[in-house]
C-alpha cells in the first residue's frame, strides 16, 4: 500500500498541536472563571493562615520553646494550597474536560483524529495542555506565596518544591481522569460527573473508610487525596510519585484507547483490560519501593539525627508486633512517631499488625492488647510506648549498641513571623480579579497575525 | 437543466484507487448499510446520491474508518486498508461541524498545513481559491453558514490525500458560490485527487459529478455515469433525479 506523502506524516508539527490545544483552553471561559474563583479562594485563605500563624508567632516572643513548632509549611503553605485543592478537584475537572469534550460535541474530533499524529500523541499533547492549565491555575497560589516572601515570611525551597510537585502530580492525575471520562462521554456534562465520580468518591473513600485495616484499607488508600497528605507532611515518596505517575499515564492511555470513533467496542473493551492489567501490575510494583526522602526542613519524618545514623547502622531483621486495632489512636501516634520513621531507616523491619481486621472494642479486652514488641538478633523486648522516646532505647538495647548522644545545633529554630495579613484581602479579591478580567478581555478581542504574504497581496482583516 | 462542468477524463477509463466491497453497519435492531460496494477512481468526482436517511453519511463515516463496520472491507489499489490506516489515504469532511469555534480562522488554517507540512505559499493559494481571505481575522463561530463551509472546504483541499470524502459540501452556498466551488473541485480533480461527494440536491450532483451511486435503505440501488444509469432506466433523456426515482 502506497500512502500518499510520508514525510508529510512525519514531520506534523507537533508545536502546531499544542498551540491549538493551548488556544482552545484559553479560548473557552472555564479556565477563565476558575480562575477568577480561585482568587477570592486562595486569598481568604492565606490571609487567615497569615492572621492564625501571626497570632501563634505573637505567643512565641513570651516562650521561645513555641517557637521551634512554627513552621510555614503547615502555617501558611498547605492552608493555601487547601483553596488550591479544593477549587482543582471541583473545577479543574470542567477545564481539562474542555480539551476533548467541546470537539466532541462540534464534532471537531472527527477531523482531529484523520491528522497524521498518532492518536496517543493527541492525548499527550491535551495532557500537556491541561497541565499549562494547571500552571496558569497555579499563579494565585504562588502569588499568595510571593506575598508572604514580601511579609519577609520564610519557605523552605525543597519543601517548597515537593509541595508543587505533589499538586502538579495531582492536577495532571486530575486531568487524565477528565479526558478518559471526557473520551468515553458524549458529551460534557456526562464526562463531569465521570471525572467527579472519581474526586468526590475519594472524599467518601477518606470518610467511610480511613483507619481500616485489610482490604478496606488498602482501597482508602486509593483516595486521590491521601497521596497529597504525603507531600503535605514533607514526604517525597518514590513510590508515590511513580504510582501517580502510572496512574497518570494509565488514564491518558485509556483516554487514547476509547478516543477514536471508528474502534469496535470489543477491541476498546479488550485493550482497556490490558491496560489496566499493566497499569495494576506498575501500582502493585511500586508499592514495594520503599525509598522516601524527608525533605521538611524541621525533619518532621525522621528521628533526631543521631538515631537516624546509628539505625541506619543495623544490619539484622527488626521485627515489630504490635498489639493495637488499626483504628486505635495509639496506633496512629505509634505510625507517626516510631513505625514510618524507622521504616525508612532501617534496611530490614518487618511490622506485624497482630489484630488487623479487629475493632478497638472487639481487641480491647485481651490482656497482651497494646502490647508492642521488638525482636532483633534473636533478642525480644516489649512496651507499651508510642514515643520514640522509650522505643529508641529498646532497640538499641536488643542490638547491643550504645544510644547516640544528641547533639546540640540541629533542633529546627521555627519561623515566627506576625504579619499584617489585610493586604492579601484587597489584592486577592479586587485587583488579582480585575488583572485577570482585564487579560480575559484582551485575549478574547485581541486580533491574530495575519501572515505578510496574505496582506501583501490584498487580504483584508 | 444546468449544463455540467466539463469532466477530465472518462471516468471509466480511470485508475481504480479504492474500493469497498460488502460494507454492512448495524445500529442496534437498525440495520444502516445493507452489503455496500463500489469503487472510487483516481481523478473523479463521484456522487453518492440518497434521500436523508438513506445511509449516505454512514457509508462515508465507515469508508473513513470512523465508524466500526459489522462486515466488509476496503481495498487500495487492491490490497486490504485496515481501519487504522484508511487515514493515510481518505481524507473525511462531515457535514455541520464547525471545527474549534473558538478560535480565529487563521489559526485554524494554520494548524491544519503545519499538521500536513504546507508551506505558506500552499495556505495562501488554498485561501484564496475558496475565498477566505477576507475572514482570516474572524473568529470561526462568528463566521456565516457560506463561509463556515469555505473553511471546511479549503481544510480538504491543504490535505494531501488522493480521496477525499464529502458530506454535503455545498450546503449553505448560493448558486454562485456553488458554481465557484465545483469548479474548484474540476480543478484540483483535474490533477488526479478523487472526490466522493454526498449529496441530496440532484441538480448539484448532476452537474458536478463523473458517476454516482445511488443509495436507498442503506443498499446501492444503482451505480454509473448518468449515461449508463439512463441506459439501465429506459429513459434516455432523463436527467438525475427521472433515473433516481425510477431505481429506488
Amino acid at each position: 500500500m502506497r500512502s500518499p506523502d510520508k514525510t508529510t506524516v512525519q514531520q506534523a508539527s507537533l508545536r502546531a498541536l499544542l498551540g491549538k490545544e493551548v488556544r482552545e483552553l484559553l479560548s473557552g471561559r472555564a479556565l477563565w472563571t476558575m480562575l477568577l474563583l480561585l482568587c477570592p479562594l486562595v486569598g481568604y485563605s492565606f490571609f487567615q493562615a497569615v492572621a492564625l500563624y501571626g497570632e501563634a508567632s505573637a505567643a512565641a516572643r513570651d516562650q521561645p520553646q513555641v517557637a521551634t513548632s512554627l513552621s510555614p509549611l503547615d502555617g501558611i503553605l498547605v492552608p493555601t494550597f487547601g483553596a488550591f485543592y479544593v477549587t482543582v478537584t471541583l473545577l479543574f475537572p470542567f477545564v481539562a474536560i474542555r480539551a476533548l469534550g467541546r470537539e466532541k460535541e462540534t464534532g471537531a474530533l472527527k477531523l482531529l483524529v484523520q491528522l497524521p499524529y498518532p492518536i496517543p500523541t493527541l492525548v499527550g499533547a491535551k495532557l500537556a495542555a491541561v497541565t499549562i492549565a494547571w500552571l496558569i491555575a497555579v499563579i494565585p497560589v504562588a502569588a499568595a506565596l510571593l506575598l508572604w516572601r514580601s511579609f519577609h515570611g520564610h519557605l523552605n525551597p525543597l519543601e517548597t518544591s515537593n509541595l508543587l510537585l505533589g499538586y502538579l502530580l495531582y492536577g495532571q492525575l486530575i486531568g487524565a481522569i477528565a479526558l478518559f471520562a471526557a473520551a468515553i462521554s458524549d458529551n460534557s456534562a456526562t464526562a463531569a460527573i465521570v471525572t467527579l465520580a472519581f474526586t468526590i468518591g475519594s472524599w467518601v473513600l477518606d470518610f467511610a473508610l480511613a483507619g481500616q485495616s485489610g482490604t478496606l484499607g488498602w482501597i482508602s488508600r486509593l483516595s486521590l487525596t491521601q497521596a497529597l497528605r504525603t507531600f503535605e507532611q514533607g514526604l517525597l515518596s518514590a513510590a508515590l510519585v511513580l504510582g501517580m505517575c502510572a496512574a497518570i499515564a494509565s488514564f491518558a492511555t485509556l483516554a487514547a484507547i476509547w478516543l477514536h470513533p471508528g474502534t469496535s467496542l470489543h477491541k476498546r473493551l479488550a485493550r482497556t483490560i490490558l491496560c489496566v492489567g499493566v497499569a495494576g501490575t506498575i501500582l502493585a510494583a511500586a508499592t514495594e519501593l520503599r525509598k522516601t526522602i524527608d525533605v521538611s526542613e524541621d525533619n518532621r519524618n525522621s528521628f533526631p539525627a543521631a538515631d537516624q545514623r546509628a539505625l541506619a547502622r543495623l544490619d539484622e531483621p527488626l521485627i515489630i508486633t504490635v498489639h493495637l486495632a488499626p483504628e486505635d489512636p495509639r496506633y496512629v501516634d505509634l505510625q507517626r512517631n516510631v513505625l514510618s520513621k524507622l521504616e525508612r531507616i532501617v534496611s530490614n523491619v518487618t511490622i506485624h499488625l497482630v489484630t488487623a481486621g479487629q475493632s478497638v472494642i472487639g481487641s480491647a479486652g485481651e490482656e497482651s492488647y497494646g502490647e508492642i514488641e521488638y525482636s532483633y538478633g534473636g533478642q525480644a523486648a516489649k512496651s507499651r510506648s508510642t514515643s520514640h522516646r522509650e522505643a529508641l532505647p529498646l532497640i538499641y538495647g536488643l542490638a547491643d549498641v550504645p544510644a547516640p548522644t544528641p547533639q546540640t545545633g540541629e533542633d529546627y529554630p521555627g519561623y515566627p513571623l506576625v504579619a499584617d495579613e489585610w493586604i492579601a484581602l484587597p489584592w486577592f479579591f479586587v485587583a488579582f480579579p480585575l488583572l485577570l478580567a482585564v487579560a480575559w478581555w484582551w485575549w478574547s478581542r485581541r486580533a491574530p497575525r495575519i501572515p505578510p504574504l496574505f496582506l501583501k497581496n490584498g487580504g483584508q482583516l | 437543466m444546468m449544463p455540467a462542468l466539463s469532466r477530465s477524463a472518462p471516468a471509466q477509463d480511470a485508475v481504480v484507487l479504492l474500493q469497498v466491497a460488502g460494507i454492512t453497519k448495524w445500529y442496534g435492531e437498525q440495520r444502516a448499510l445493507a452489503d455496500v460496494s463500489f469503487d472510487i477512481r483516481r481523478g473523479e468526482i463521484l456522487g453518492l446520491i440518497g434521500p436523508n436517511g438513506s445511509g449516505k453519511t454512514t457509508l462515508l463515516e465507515t469508508v473513513a474508518g470512523l465508524l466500526p463496520v459489522d462486515a466488509g472491507h476496503v481495498l487500495w489499489q487492491r490490497s486490504s486498508l485496515p481501519q487504522h490506516r484508511r487515514r493515510d489515504v481518505i481524507f473525511y469532511l462531515p457535514d455541520g461541524v464547525r471545527p474549534w469555534d473558538g478560535q480565529h480562522v487563521i489559526h485554524v488554517l494554520e494548524f491544519f498545513a503545519s499538521a500536513f507540512g504546507r508551506q505558506a505559499a500552499e495556505l495562501d493559494e488554498v485561501t484564496r481559491s475558496v475565498g477566505l481571505e477576507q475572514v482570516l481575522g474572524k473568529y470561526v463561530c462568528a463566521l456565516s453558514k457560506g463561509y463556515a463551509r469555505r473553511l471546511m472546504l479549503a481544510l480538504a483541499l491543504l490535505t494531501p490525500h488522493p480521496v477525499v470524502l464529502m458530506d454535503e459540501p455545498f450546503d449553505g452556498f448560493d448558486i454562485r458560490q456553488t458554481r465557484e466551488m465545483m469548479a474548484l473541485m474540476r480543478r484540483v480533480a483535474a490533477h488526479g485527487r478523487s472526490f466522493t461527494l454526498a449529496i441530496h440536491q440532484l441538480a448539484d450532483a448532476e452537474r458536478v459529478c463523473d458517476r454516482f451511486i445511488l443509495l436507498a435503505d442503506g443498499r446501492v440501488c444503482g451505480a454509473g455515469s448518468l449515461g449508463d444509469l439512463r441506459v439501465r432506466t429506459g429513459k434516455t433523456n432523463a436527467g438525475l433525479e427521472d433515473v433516481f426515482l425510477a431505481l429506488t
